[in-house]
């Protein structure tokens, strides 16, 4: 079976960080792009389409839950995994009220996040899947009125 | 006037004797020597705040006797009888530390005036005394309490930080076993040695990432997840882990547990981490050859879990600072005075309570009782900062 590969958004402030787990995430064929700040990561969402986010909640600026804010805000549907190298789980909690898909811990296990960014895919695809459904019912039902 | 403890010391009985039947009936019963070497002697038997002394006694002398009392009971206040007119005397006995003298013939009201009067000194100084080990112990605690803020900031400060070239460490190594694992690498010279390494760095980032959380979950309270425990798997866990230490020590690890016992509803991963803390500890205190006992029974709707070991004991005046952060017997370096202290407020936590029981050359048992279904305590450290200052009200109001 081949794999369809998850589109992911990288968006962490620690450079060799994104850097060495897109690398390994690529090899596991997964789509990444990365960005290296809040802001950058929202722009790079209008231009690209993604699954699922994976955000690290402490970053100068703009920090994860700010992000994530403005994420849920403008595309409700792409699944967002926050990542917390701090110990507090409150903040990771908050993120998931706000509508964060799960949380991980750096240094994370890959076995854990492959699992979280496997069950988020399949959340967006599921729920579009729902969403093409009652468009075709609303097509249907338009169409039986003519 | 009645708990006042005197002590009569002259030579001449009759007087003597009829000092202490008017004292007496003052509600003051005042014990009697008829010399110097006599009042020494009770004194050594029987703790006394007041001393009533005559000076011109054969043998050894007021004088002498004072200086005795002064060295060896410097709270006890002496109350000086010289001769008539022997001022000399009672000068150099308020010089030598007695409270006041009185010439004889002395007046009865006079003398019961100037014991009550020595009494209230003492009482003021007992006083004085207390206050000055309050405030000591209170400094104590506050001083600890700061260590422990400054200790839990540090602590976030540096897992969190450590925590990121962690994360770095773990996705190299990741992505280095993910490409050794390529066909096109399945012919690598010496792909084992790479393999093998590589698994080194991720056991190593495992143990520092076991460390940082340990850190954070000493500074963070919210991290329990509470799950259902078994209590006799924990423990097996827990011996396997620190089997090694012990088969090198030639320790013996032996567990009584009844066999009844369900599982608890707590957070297994505390659980099994406090069974380590009480494990290491008594094979460390343990000599080649001892053993250790791990017990588990139900008492009184709760479980009761000990650990015993053979070991060296704990001295009496440890006891009660084992569980205090920072307190260790082994050398810097080795311990951090932690174990204990971690292992208590996790227990605490857990709606537990933990209790140390020891006999020198004999050994130490460290039994915990923990409820079967656990509610945890929302804000520890509001509890026992509310607890500290009822504390603090209750000793300033007694006092």
């Amino acid at each position: 079976m081949i794999k369809i590969p998850t589109k992911v958004l990288l968006v962490d402030d620690e450079q060799d960080f994104v850097e060495m787990l897109s690398l390994r995430l690529n090899e596991m064929g997964e789509k990444i792009t990365v960005a290296y700040s809040g802001r950058e990561g929202l722009d790079t969402l209008e231009k690209t389409d993604i699954d699922v986010v994976i955000l690290d909640i402490k970053m100068p600026g703009m920090d994860g839950i700010e992000t994530l804010r403005e994420i849920k805000k403008k595309f409700p549907l792409v699944e967002v995994i926050m990542l917390t190298g701090h110990g507090s789980t409150e903040t990771a909690v908050e993120g998931m009220k706000l509508g964060a898909f799960d949380y991980l811990m750096k240094p994370a296990d890959f076995a854990d996040l492959s699992t979280k960014l496997e069950a988020a895919r399949k959340r967006k695809d599921e729920q579009e899947e729902r969403i093409r459904k009652a468009e075709v019912k609303l097509l249907l039902r338009r169409s039986g009125d003519i | 006037m009645k708990n006042i403890r005197l002590l009569l010391v002259d030579d001449e009985d009759d007087y003597r004797q009829t000092l202490a039947k008017r004292l007496t009936k003052k509600d003051i019963t005042p014990e009697q020597a008829e010399s110097g070497e006599k009042a020494l002697s009770i004194l050594e038997k029987k703790k006394m705040d007041i001393v009533v002394l005559d000076v011109k006694m054969p043998g050894m002398d007021g004088i002498e006797v004072l200086h005795h009392i002064k060295k060896k009971y410097p709270r006890t206040e002496v109350i000086f009888l010289t001769g008539h007119a022997a001022t000399q005397d009672g000068v150099e006995g308020i010089k030598t530390g007695a409270f006041d003298y009185l010439s004889k013939p002395i007046e009865f009201e006079h003398l019961l005036g100037k014991i009550k009067q020595a009494y209230d000194k003492i009482e003021r100084e007992e006083e004085k005394l207390r206050e000055t080990e309050f405030r000591k112990k209170m400094e104590q605690q506050m001083m600890t309490t700061e260590r422990l803020a400054s200790l839990g900031t540090l602590a976030t400060g540096v897992a969190h930080e450590i925590n990121n070239p962690l994360a770095i460490i773990n996705e190299s190594a990741g992505w280095l076993k993910l490409i050794l694992n390529k066909e096109e690498m399945a012919q690598m010279p010496r792909k084992q040695d790479f393999e093998m390494a590589l698994n080194k760095i991720e056991k190593g980032v495992d143990r520092a990432k076991r460390i940082t959380r340990q850190l954070l979950g000493f500074a963070k309270k919210d991290d329990f997840v509470l799950a259902e425990a078994n209590l006799m798997e924990l423990a097996n866990e827990a011996v396997q882990l620190i089997n090694r230490e012990a088969a090198n020590k030639d320790i013996e690890i032996v567990q009584e547990m009844a066999p009844n016992i369900d599982t608890i509803w707590s957070e297994p991963y505390q659980l099994r981490q406090v069974l380590i803390n009480l494990l290491t500890n008594a094979i460390h205190a343990t000599g080649s050859g001892g053993r250790i006992t791990i017990m588990l029974e139900a008492v009184d709707g709760e479980v009761a879990l000990t650990v015993q070991d053979s070991g060296h004991g704990i001295p009496k005046e440890n006891l009660d600072k084992i569980f205090e952060p920072f307190f260790s017997t082994k050398s810097t370096g080795e311990g951090t005075g932690l174990g204990l202290f971690v292992t208590r407020r996790i227990i605490e936590k857990l709606g537990g309570t933990i209790e140390v029981e020891s006999l020198l050359g004999r050994g130490t048992s460290f039994c915990i009782r923990l409820p079967r279904y656990c509610e945890i305590k929302e804000d520890l450290d509001q509890d026992e900062r509310i607890r500290f200052l009822d504390n603090l009200a209750k000793q300033s109001g007694s006092t």
